[in-house]
Parts: C-alpha cells; structure tokens; sequence
C-alpha cells in the first residue's frame, strides 16, 4: 500500500508544507560539512558533521553564513550535543511550546543528515511502533522473513546508525516507554520470530532524542529505569517577547496559511492584536506584567503552543462568525475556552488578571479595552 | 614582549591588534626587566593560574624583593601572615585613619544620611584585604618568604585615601554594583582599594542598592566589549572568558610564568585603554599607581646602593631582581610610569618632589576569613566565582608539580585528576541530601565534561563544563539544579558546598580584633549613652520630636538586633512587634557589661564594625526567609522583616528585603498575614518621621498597594472558611477594613485633608467611585490614598462575597455589618438580610454565627438600629428552649463586643420591650459559663418538672425574662 504523495527524503523544497530541516538548510548542512573537512575536524563516529559544526548549524554562526536557529540557552546546546556522544539518550523537557521537538529535528538533521526517523508518541503508540511489526500478507505467505518485517523507526535508526527521535514520549504508556530500555542499554533489537540469533544491532551513530512534557496533565510517568538511560536537559520557556509573537506569527501561518493580504484566505492578525495576546500570555506565564506587577499564575501551562491555538480559534472565530477581522475581543474569548482547562481556581486567576491588570490598561488602550470588554462577562 | 603562542585560543589575537601604545609598553617591560631588574607579575585577583605562575616566578627569579599590592601599612602585619599559624582564607582589616571621613558603603552611607548625630570621627571606611590559599598575593608572600626575599607591600596607604576613592572603592566591592569600577575581567579596577581584593568593604559585601554612578557609561561599553567577546568565544560572562582564556591552561603551561604574564598583561591592558584620565584620577588609581611606581623606584635605587658586593654594574647579571606583583589593571599604567613614556606623565607628576617619604602607618587587623565572603556569585567584586572550586583547582597544581605542602598532598593530581573529585563530592553530597546520584551518572558526568571542553576547546574540564556535566547528568526531570532565585534543591546544595567551597581561615593566637568592639563602643558615645561602668540605666526616648533621641533609639535597636545584649526596651512603641504603636515616648535599659563586649568579639567575623554585623545578622534573616517553602512564606513575617530593618535605620537594604516582601506577596495564601502585613507597612509609613523613614515612604505605600491586590484576590476565600475558622475570618475582614480605612487616609501630598476625609467610612467607597471616574491609570499612590484601584478591587470583591450564596454565615454577617456602616448597603437591604438571616425556621446556629459576625464588625449597629433589634429581638423569641440553649454560648460571645455602657443601654432597650427592670437584665456575675449553662439547664428542668405537674405558670413570669432577657 502506497500513501498517496508520501514524501521522502528527496522532495523539492516548496511542495511540501513543511519540509524537512535537512531540507530546508541544505546548503547550511553543506558549508558546515566543506568547513569541517577543510579543517580537519574530527566527527565521532556515524556524525555527519563534527560537534562543532552541529553547535555551530543550530547556534548560528555568522563567520560560515549558518544562521541562528535556537535562541536564549547556547550552553543548553552545547550540553545536549556532547550527550548525544555519550551512551544514554537525549531526553528534552519543558513546557509545549518551548521548541522542543525543533531541537531535536535540528540537532538530528545536524548528526545523522535525517530529522524523520520519528516516532509520534500517543496513547495509541504500541510496541510495534517502537520494535518493528509484519507486513502479514507477506507475513501469512511467506512466513517471517527480512521481507515481511516491516522496521519501526528505532529499527531502521539502529541499522542505519542514525539518530531516532521520540516525540512527546510521556504520552505512551509506561510500558511501551520502557520497550527503549533495553535497546538503549544493550543496543541491539532481538527479533525472534526469524530465529533465535537474529537481531538488529545498533551501528555507531544511533541514538535516540525523546522530547516529553513532565508536568502536563494526561502524561504517563517515566520509569527510573527509562530516566537513567537520558540525559535530561529542560528547555525553558520563551522570555524575548518579539521572538514569540515571530513564534506564533510563523505557526499560524503553518496551520492556517497566508492571511488575506498574501494570497490566503485566512483572516489577518494584526500585530497589535498579536501584541495583546503574547504579553497576556508572558504575562500569566511569568507570574508579573512587564511593569514589574505581580500577577497570579494560573496552573494551565501558558505556553506559546497554547498562544497559537488561541492565535488559531480566534482567526476562526473572525472567519465563521465574526466580520472577518480578528480583535484583541475575540482573543479575550478564545483565551477562556482554550487556555482554561477548567480548573476553577485558574478561572479565579485570570478574573484578577483581567480584574486589576487588564482593567488598568484597559482605560488608556483601546486595544485592551476591547480585550476587557469581551474578558470581564466570562469570568462572573 | 612576545607572546609565545599562549595556549588559550583569543589572547594571541589581541596581541595581534593591539594598539601602538601596547607595543611600545611591550619593549617597555623588556627594558625593565633587562636594565633595572623589574619584573612583572600581573595577576587577576583570587586566581589559581596566576598564583601558579607567582610561584613559580618567584622559585625560578629568587628575587631579593617581591612587592606586593595592598596599603604600605600592612607591611607592619606581616611576621603575623607568614606565621604559621595563619591558615587561609584569611583577611587584613584596614581602618581609615582619624582624617578619614565616614563612607563605609552599606551601613554608613545609610546611617549618615538618617542619623543626625552621626558625624562620628575615625572607624569608618574599612577596608577588607582577603586571602586565599589560591591567592597570587598570598603565594608571593609565602613563596617570597620561602626564598628569603624582602616583602613590602606598595600602595597607597589607605588612610590616606579620599572619601571619594573610598566610595569608589567600597562600590567596587559589593556585587550587585554595576561593574562601573571594574575593569572587564575583574582583574581590579582602578577603585579597587588596591587591596588585592578591590576591596570589599568591611564584612560581607552585599549588594547595594546605592550603586555609584561614576562611570555608568564606561560601565556599558565595558559590558559591550565583554559580551561581544563572550559571544564570539561562546562563553557566558567575563568570568568564563576568563576560565577559557587563563585557567584552562594544564599545570605545566602555567609554569610557563612569562607567557601566563605576558597574556594576563595584555589582555588587561586592553582593558586599561578604555579608561580616561579623568575617571583614573577621580578614583584615585593615578594617585596609588604613583605611590606604587615611586615605591618601586626606591626598591631598586636602594637595591642598587646597598649591593657593595656586586657593584652597579650596567650588566642585568649584576641587578637583584625585584618582582612586582599587582592586579593586572596598574601593570601598563607602572611600566608607562617607570620608563618614562609620555603616557605615564600624570602619574609621574603626581609624585611629590623629595618622594613619599617613611611608610604610612593606619590600624589594620588580621582577621579569620571563609569562602563566602570570597565568593564573587554571592557579592565580592574583585572575587572570583567559586572559590571552593577554584581552591582544589590550584591543590591539584601544586600537587602536579610536586610543590604541595606536605599537609596537603592527598587529593588528585592535575586539574584532568580533579575533575572526578569534584563531581564525586557533588553526587555524595547531594546524596546525603536525599538526591541519589548513581555511579554511572558520575562517570557519564565525567566523560561529559571532558566531551564538553574539548567542544570548547579547553585543556581540562573547567569550571562552567563540571557545573554543565552535573546539570547534563544528574538532574532527572525538568526541575534543575535550583539555585539563586529557584527552590532549593539538594543537588544545587550540593554544589553551591562544593563550588562555593566551605573553608574558614585561622589567625595566630593573640592576633584579636578589635574594631568591631571599638566601633560599637564610639557609636554608642556618639549619642551619649553612658557606657564608662556597668550600671543599669534608663534612658526615656521621644522619638518623634526629638532627632537626638532617634540617633539613641536607633543604636540601640541595632545593638539589640545583632544580639549584643546592650538594652532592652522596656515600654513604649515596638514596631517590629507591633505592640503599642499609639504610645509616644520608649523605654529602654541598657547596661555596658563585659559580657557585651564579649558578645561583640564573638560577632568580629560578621564584620568590623556594627552596621556590617546588623548587615549579616539582615542578611541571614533574609535568607531563612528566601528559604521558606513558598507554601508557608507569610507576608506577616516578611514585613516584620521590613520593620525590623527601619527600625534599625538600615533603610538602605529595604529594596532587596522588599523584593523578597514582594515575592511573597505572590505566594501568601493566607489573607490575614497579607492584610495584617500590609497594615504593619502603613503602619511604619505612618511612623516614617520617628523612625527616620521619610525616603523609603514612597516604597512602603507601594507595597501596600500591592499588598491590596493581594488581598482582593484572596478575599473570596473568606467565603468558604470552616465553621470553626470564622471567627478569624471575621477578625481578618475588621482588620481588612481597617486597612483600607488607613491607606484611603495615607499617600497624598495633602495628607491633612485626605485624613480627615477618610475619617469618614465613606470615603472607601468613595475612592472606589473616584478611581473608576477619573480614570486615572497609576495603580499607585493617588491625592485619595494608597493604591486606589487596589482598593477598588478590594471593595468590589468584598461586595461580591457580600453578595453570594453561600458565603460562610460569620463572615456574610460581618460584610452586612460594615457594608452598612460604610454606606454602601442601604438600611432596607440590611434588614431584609438580617430577617432573612433569621427567620424563622432558620438553622438557629447559622443564625447565631451570622448574628455574631454583624455583631463583632458593627457592634453598635444592634443600637443605633430599631429594626434590627426588632429583627434580633424577633429571631430570639421564636426559638424554642433547646435551640436556644444550644445557640447561647455562641450567642452571649456576640454580644461581648459592646463596650459596657453599650451593653447597659441595649440592656435598657430590652427591658423596655420585655417589661422588665434593667437591673434585672443587665447583670454582671462572676459567673462561669459552665456556671450559667448548668444553671439554665436546671431551670429549663425545673420548667418542666413544674408544666409535668400543671404548674406552669409558677415559672411563667421571671422565665421569660431569664431567657431572653439575656441578650
């Protein structure tokens, strides 16, 4: 079975929505392989480029033309490029929304030339998705075989010598969680079914990324076992507030597409309105305005993941029932329904919020007024 | 002087570019040392590498002379530094000199400006001289000593020093100043008292929110320079460009003492260019770089005399040499001045005709030192960054290289050795603190280290790798390692023990330390209390009129804060407990014994004089606060704090203490310690003029404010208080609106009129009203009182809890009451509410609890209100015996918050209405209330024994009026 238009590692940049980052910085993934050949930089073994030159593609460096990919933490980096070296795992936690899973898809690309040995961890994840399952038509006719097994992401990265990444890990279950224990550990994949010695050993250069969210509600917990084989390194929040309204401006764009102005048919948010919702949310986030006051912090993690959904349902909101502008009102609104998770004690945070910050703004800022206006009914 | 490829990748390239003026300083110090036999030992303060490369400078030289860096005056202290008994880390205390006027950076500067008799003389200004093991200065005198050299210290005298330069000085010290005085690597500054230390004032160096504002420009364009370097060395600070650059070089390349001198030299001479004369002069460092060279001078010219073997002969064999060991800041500035360059004439012309003559003498003291007051995380300016750290870094030097003491010789070996050392301990410790650490995440930790400084480019894994490594692989979730400004946690204790280093130095015995004792002894003369014989005395304070008498109270206070056990007060207002705040005039005994003295010495490590002990003793009470668990940090205790610091006049350290105040605020959950905190700060704002508080007043109110927006977001808790926690509420509510009362009175410019129309329980609502009309945005102080939106939102919260169903029946009893008496429920909706209350079929407890709660809010309300006594009168004769019975109790405590002549005229009202004499109601008994209950059940069975014989009406009359007649 074929999906139609299922991509691989050859597609032309532009045909898809969001194409790989190996893709995207092809000719940056190029200068940087060129520079460590010319000075003889020595790559560990399996890495694409030497660890220098992964530090370098995703901090930026102006010297080589490779721009910054990967603001605020440069020891964070370097931290997370020396335990991919090393023999555990490279575990990034943090909040949604605090570029995680860009991390791991640049540092991936960076090391093994492929950000898409991935596994998309859900509820749903099974151990097939982590080991490797059958292809059974095969399977019934022809018994177990190399031909009817079909590789799971981790395989294939094991055989390869790649680096596999595993998203949002917590959300499997502890038990298929744990399937990584051993192949952490041991490096190499027993596969009974095609007799007692077969397996799949890892080749130099395999190593798994997990990114995974600790705090969130309906995550699993890790296994001590599981935790021992990662180096944890937290990724924090996004505190520059241009580089977040950039954020959500940039995934807006990927999941609604253009505005109107450029082509699309999405309703235009404007700055100003993106302005009032990014500082509600560093805001709330940070527990204090800019203006130094305080602000009661709600439980629901504000992330700028969450500012893009609220950024989204409002521009739906504008399309389908509103006149087609999005305002700081219909934030107000979407903020209730989908940043509230309702947890009643966070209902009463933001009432004060809006009570006392947003009031205050409210009186010599129309943008806020509006915001107040729509805010101050939802939370009686 | 060429670099002969240094090691550290960076320091070549600067070489490189270098200016004219550092070349020509290049062939200079060659000169020097060839003709003159000067050689130059330019070292970074606290500095494992170049204390490395003093030793070895100095076993390889064998100079006749070393010269150090620090006040000429500590020469005299030297046998006690070199004997053996002195352990480091130790410190010299240098006093000013009788000339010098007061300018010690945190108590005094405070002081001065809120003490009007503090024009004490001398004891002020102390300067602190540290001493590590791992200290240049402290290798040169040892190695120097052990070569036999003469040692002298050079600088200025710092007796001598200006008030400016010591300001300058002491801003140089502390560490939250901006690195105004500072050259970039901290490889001191011009202000630098010169000490090897840039001198951290006396005691600890916290930071100050008196930050000098000398140089503020130099200031960003220093840490322009310096961020762009640590960008392009992808280092965080100027302490990691300082790691990559100088301490990541092995053992042996730090013996390598010309090339360690010659890049330490040029990288800080570079920073050296960015000054301008005017700054350097202003600060003094012309004027101690003029003494130094001049000292140096008069080393060699006397060198040269006294050599009657050898001759002055022109060849370098003959020449002794002498070596020179300063911050590498004054290095290019000595040789320019040595050599004659014109660069070096404002410092050749600062040097008087016929030379400095004698060495100056001023009091200096030896004193014990430990790493936390080294630790340039935690304050020190001129210290390095884990000195704990840095300490077993130059151990493993030595023992590298074989020079270790023989005391010291267990312990790894090279700095690749201490690598596993460091992070073992740290695994132990965090370990004993309940974060196990597994033995294959300290060897994962230990090849990522190493990972990370080859991926830096550093010989050995430094400091900022281990701390990475550490962070890499043993922290397990998302939490941390928790340090400054995060929870505590027992992996960043672990490390802040092991980094932050834990060792405490030792003097000679007989070496005591007096300044503290004098201090105390000539600020407590200052204000003219007796202390010439150990009689008990009392001294009557008037605080608020008298400025006098606030200078006594103040010291005092002090001296009770540190725990000197000087005076006590005996009566009067207590600010810090709160007690008899209305009270005008203080008591105080106090008594000069020995055993104050004693006490002092005791405190001597705390600091030199008394401000920097109270400043300790602040900062560890700051700090068991900052460690409280947010779930119980309590605003109450964080304004005590605040209270205490006023009252002691150390005003100067509120912004860090109100910070903390601040943060609390956030976390409280408990409205009464919030709204009994916030009136503790009015309170202080109120008593501003007494206690001396006059520019902290503004900071006061807006805490205040800010602790009304708490309090409004906390209010709708006092709906859903237990039953049994009512009664509190009900007293928080008292005191929210007390609150409110005051600050709505505080705050203006024309506080006279705002009081008194205050005065009138409108007035809350009125600002409320007031604020939303005029749309004022400042949440702060208005012409109408404190933080008017704050209040507004208080009300409003109050008037939804008022509002809501199901509000805990005190407290809805209470919001009633004081509604009402400020205005804003109307006469009608009061008694609506009250019936309602209790109505008939009503739980008569509710009932009772809310009776209660309109009592203590309003207890005349039940007064001057027919319709309520009539509502009150109502509900109570309807309840049957048993309810009443089971209601009294709480029933008779609701109506003790009328004062007696209340109670007798309500009593007269009810015998009105019943027909009886007030005599008979209005009873006062001696009675318990055991008493009265038994006395009441016996006469409820008496009833009933008398209607089961058909004789009820015997008991009809007086009954009726017992029962009821109690309220």
């Amino acid at each position: 079975m074929t999906i139609t238009g299922t991509t691989t590692g050859t597609t032309e940049p532009g045909v898809e929505i969001r194409p790989p980052a190996e893709i995207r910085y092809a000719a940056e993934l190029a200068t940087l392989d060129a520079w460590d050949t010319e000075r003889g930089h020595e790559r560990p073994p399996g890495w694409r480029l030497s660890p220098r030159a992964v530090r370098a593609f995703i901090i930026g460096s102006p010297e080589l033309g490779v721009t910054r990919k990967f603001y605020g933490d440069d020891p964070l980096v370097d931290r997370a490029v020396v335990s991919l070296m090393g023999r555990q795992g490279l575990m990034l936690v943090g909040e949604p929304g605090t570029a995680k899973s860009m991390l791991s898809e640049l540092l991936s690309a960076a090391v093994s030339g492929s950000s898409t040995l991935t596994v998309q961890g859900t509820a749903g994840t099974t151990e097939d998705h982590v080991r490797y399952s059958w292809n059974y038509a095969l399977l019934v006719s022809e018994g177990p075989s190399e031909r009817s097994l079909v590789p799971s992401p981790v395989c294939t990265g094991m055989r390869e010598g790649q680096v596999v990444r595993f998203e949002e890990i917590t959300r499997c279950a502890p038990e298929i969680q744990d399937t990584l224990v051993s192949i952490l550990s041991e490096k190499q994949l027993m596969v009974p079914e095609l007799g007692p010695d077969a397996r799949v050993a890892a080749r130099p250069g395999f190593t798994v990324i997990a990114t995974a969210n600790l705090k969130d509600r309906g995550v699993h917990e890790m296994s001590a076992a599981l935790k021992r084989r990662f180096s944890f390194e937290t990724v924090a929040p996004v505190r520059d507030r241009a580089f977040e309204i950039e954020l959500v401006q940039r995934q807006l764009e990927a999941e609604l597409g253009p505005a109107f102005g450029w082509g699309g048919d999405r309703p235009e948010v404007p700055l100003d309105v993106l302005e009032v919702l990014v500082t509600v949310f560093q805001d709330l986030r940070t527990g204090s305005t800019r203006e130094g006051a305080p602000v009661k912090r709600p439980e629901t993690v504000m992330s700028t993941a969450e500012a893009v959904n609220v950024a989204v349902a409002a521009s739906l909101e504008a399309r389908y029932l509103g006149d087609g502008t999005v305002t700081a009102a219909e934030v107000a609104r979407q903020i209730a329904g989908v940043a509230l998770k309702g947890e009643e004690e966070d209902a009463r945070r933001l009432r004060h919020y809006v009570d006392n910050v947003v009031r205050e703004r409210a009186r010599a800022d129309a943008r806020w007024k509006a915001f107040f206006t729509a805010a101050e009914p939802l939370w009686r | 002087m060429a670099v002969r490829g240094g090691a550290a990748r960076g320091v070549d390239a600067v070489w490189e570019r270098a200016p004219e003026r550092l070349r020509a300083s290049a062939d200079a110090v060659r000169r020097l040392r060839a003709e003159r036999g000067i050689h130059f030992a330019p070292v970074r303060h606290h500095s494992p590498a170049c204390a490395v490369a003093v030793r070895t400078a100095i076993e390889e030289l064998r100079p006749a002379v070393v010269l150090i860096e620090g006040p000429e005056e500590f020469t005299r202290l030297i046998p006690d530094l070199l004997h053996e008994a002195t352990r480091p880390p130790v410190a010299v205390l240098s006093l000013g000199g009788p000339g010098a006027a007061s300018s010690t950076r945190d108590g005094a500067r405070a002081r001065t400006r809120h003490d009007d008799t503090g024009d004490r003389d001398g004891g002020e200004g102390a300067g602190f001289y540290p001493l590590a093991s791992f200290s240049p200065e402290w290798v040169a005198l040892r190695a120097g000593h052990d070569v036999g050299a003469e040692l002298v210290f050079i600088d200025r005298s710092f007796g001598e020093r200006s008030v400016e330069e010591r300001a300058a000085s002491a801003g140089d010290g502390g560490s939250g100043v901006p690195d105004s005085t500072r050259a970039p690597d901290g490889v001191d500054a011009p202000g630098g008292v010169g000490a090897p230390d840039g001198v951290g004032r006396s005691g600890t160096a916290p930071p100050d929110p008196f930050a000098r504002t000398l140089m503020s420009e130099r200031y960003l364009a220093h840490s322009e320079a310096v961020a762009a370097l640590a960008r392009r060395l992808g280092c965080r600070d100027h302490d990691e460009v300082w790691d990559q650059l100088f301490e990541a070089r092995a053992s042996a390349e730090l013996t390598d003492w010309r090339t360690v001198f010659d890049d330490v030299f040029a990288w800080s001479a570079l920073a050296r260019l960015d000054y301008e004369e005017g700054v350097l002069a202003g600060e003094g460092s012309l004027d101690r770089e003029a003494r130094m060279a001049a000292r140096i001078t008069e080393t060699v010219a006397r060198l040269a005399e006294g050599d009657v073997d050898g001759g002055v002969g022109g060849s370098a064999d003959d020449i002794r040499p002498v070596l020179v060991v300063t911050g590498a800041f004054h290095t290019l500035a000595l040789v320019e001045a040595l050599i004659g360059a014109p660069e070096g004439a404002p410092i050749r012309d600062r040097q008087p005709e016929g030379g400095y003559g004698p060495v100056a003498q001023g009091e200096a003291w030896l004193v014990r030192n430990d790493h936390e007051r080294l630790d340039g995380l935690r304050g020190y300016g001129a210290g390095m960054p884990s000195p704990g750290y840095y300490e077993r870094l130059h151990a493993a030097h030595l023992r590298e290289l074989g020079s270790t003491p023989s005391s010291d010789e267990d312990g790894p070996v090279g700095a690749r050795a201490l690598v596993t050392e460091v992070l073992v301990d740290i695994a132990r410790g965090a370990a004993e603190r309940g974060h196990a650490v597994s033995l294959p995440q300290v060897s994962s930790a230990a090849e990522s280290a190493v990972r990370l400084a080859e991926l830096r480019e550093r010989a050995f894994p430094c400091r900022t790798d281990l701390l990475d490594a550490v962070r890499s692989c043993y922290v397990q979730d998302d939490g941390g390692v928790g340090g400054p400004g995060e929870p505590e946690r027992p992996l960043g204790l672990a490390v802040a023990e092991v980094f932050g280093g834990r060792s405490l130095g030792d003097v000679p015995p007989g070496s005591a330390s007096p300044p503290l004792v004098r201090d105390v002894r000539e600020r407590v003369r200052a204000v003219r209390l007796a202390i010439d014989d150990s009689v008990p005395r009392t001294a009557r304070l008037d605080a608020r009129r008298t400025a006098s008498h606030r200078a006594k109270r103040q010291v005092l206070a002090l001296l009770d804060f540190v725990g000197a056990g000087f005076g006590q007060l005996v009566s009067g207002p207590d600010h810090v407990a709160g007690r008899g705040l209305g009270l005008i005039t203080e008591e105080w005994q106090y008594c000069w014994t020995p055993l104050v003295e004693a006490r002092l010495v005791e405190m001597v490590h705390l600091g030199a004089t008394l401000d920097a002990v109270a400043v300790a003793r602040l900062h560890a009470a700051e700090a068991r606060l900052a460690g409280t668990a947010a779930s119980t940090a309590s605003v109450a205790v964080a304004a005590r704090l605040v209270a205490q610091t006023l009252v002691i006049g150390m005003g100067a350290h509120l912004p860090r203490i109100v910070a903390l105040l601040r943060s609390t605020l956030d976390t409280d959950r408990d409205l009464d310690s919030v709204v009994s905190g916030a009136r503790q700060l009015l309170g202080l704002w109120q008593a501003r003029v007494e206690l001396g508080a006059e520019e902290q007043a503004g900071e006061l109110l807006d805490l205040v404010s800010q602790a009304l927006a708490t309090a409004a977001y906390l209010v709708s808790d006092l709906g859903k208080v237990r039953a049994e926690d009512e009664d509190a509420a009900v007293g928080t509510l008292v005191g929210l609106r007390a609150l409110l009362r005051d600050a709505a009175a505080a705050g203006g410019t024309s506080a006279a009129g705002d009081a008194t129309a205050a005065g009138n329980a409108s007035a809350v609502s009125g600002a409320w009203a007031d604020g939303e009309a005029r749309g004022v945005p400042g949440p702060e102080r208005d012409e109408d009182g404190v933080g008017t939106a704050a209040r507004a939102a208080v009300v409003r919260e109050l008037a939804r809890l008022r509002d809501e169903d199901g509000t805990a029946p005190a407290v809805a009893g209470a919001l009633l009451a004081l509604g009402f008496t400020d205005g804003e429920v109307s006469d009608d909706v009061l008694i609506t509410r009250v019936r309602g209350a209790l109505a008939a079929g009503a739980d008569p407890a509710t009932a009772v609890r809310f009776l209660g709660g309109v009592m203590r809010a309003a207890p005349d309300l039940i007064l001057h209100t027919p319709e309520m006594f009539d509502a009150v009168d109502d509900a109570l004769r309807v309840l049957d015996g048993d309810a009443f019975l089971a209601v009294l109790p709480d029933l008779r405590r609701a109506f003790t918050w009328l004062r007696p002549t209340e109670t007798h005229r309500l009593a007269k009202r009810v015998a009105e209405r019943t027909g009886a004499r007030v005599e008979q109601v209005d009873v006062r008994v001696a009675l318990s209330e055991d008493d009265l209950a038994k006395g009441l059940a016996l006469d409820h069975e008496l009833a009933a024994v008398l209607r089961r014989d058909g004789l009820a009406h015997w008991a009809a009359g007086a009954g009726a009026v017992t029962t009821r007649g109690e309220a």
